[in-house]
């Protein structure tokens, strides 16, 4: 009994921290080049159409 | 399945930018008739023998309507035929073109006219000149020796 105690504390501690590893990762830097990405298709997007608006 | 919230943010937004590209895409073409030039009932002719069927055997310009024209044109190396045209100001103009040997371009810059024109296809594409002025037309695939010479001018008066 003693001895199981330290190992089934050091099993939690290990899947708590495994946990909080995966389920908080900082997305911040890759949802801003997601976001720099997706603004640039849809500038370039809107100025291809207004062009072909504006010459038909 | 557990996503981060930032990446459902994304999701929506990549997923929500191409259902309206899609969605106007599908608009223009269905409802407002907007089509790839020839596109609209495939037609194919014998290059070999454009100077004997029409209406290419005439290669000219026509009205069909009030200010409605039809172009009926042959590209070859290098030139176009008819050459030179003048159309009134509002003017909308059909182009129906073929070409009499290999492929050549038909582009009039500053407009959407822009199209390939190939041996043994017809191709369509329509315009209407609503700013007075000389326009280029000319070819923008390589077609030979001289195909920077080939083009020609649209006076709209």
């Amino acid at each position: 009994m003693e001895n199981l105690t330290p190992n089934m504390k050091r099993t939690d501690a290990s899947i708590k921290s495994a946990h909080s590893t995966e389920s908080e990762p900082s997305l911040k830097g890759t949802f801003a080049s997601v976001m720099m990405v997706g603004a640039f298709l849809l500038v370039s997007w809107l100025g291809v159409f207004l062009l072909f608006l504006a010459r038909s | 399945m557990k996503l981060h919230r930032l990446e459902k943010i994304w999701l929506i937004f990549g997923i929500t930018m191409l259902g309206v590209f899609l969605l106007i895409l599908g608009v223009q073409a269905f409802a407002m008739g907007m089509h790839p030039p020839g596109s609209e009932g495939h037609q194919s002719i014998d290059p070999t023998k454009v100077s004997e069927t029409p209406p290419f055997d005439n290669p000219s310009l026509r009205q069909i309507g009030e200010n409605e024209y039809e172009a009926v044109m042959v590209a070859y190396a290098f030139g176009y035929s008819p050459a030179d045209m003048e159309i009134p100001v509002g003017a909308t103009v059909h182009f129906t073109v073929t070409s009499s040997d290999v492929i050549h371009g038909f582009q009039i810059p500053g407009t959407n006219v822009n199209m390939m024109v190939m041996p043994g296809e017809i191709s369509r594409i329509s315009h209407t000149f609503d700013e007075p002025g000389e326009y280029l037309l000319l070819c923008n695939e390589y077609c030979g020796a001289a195909h920077e010479f080939m083009s020609t001018r649209i006076i709209v008066k």
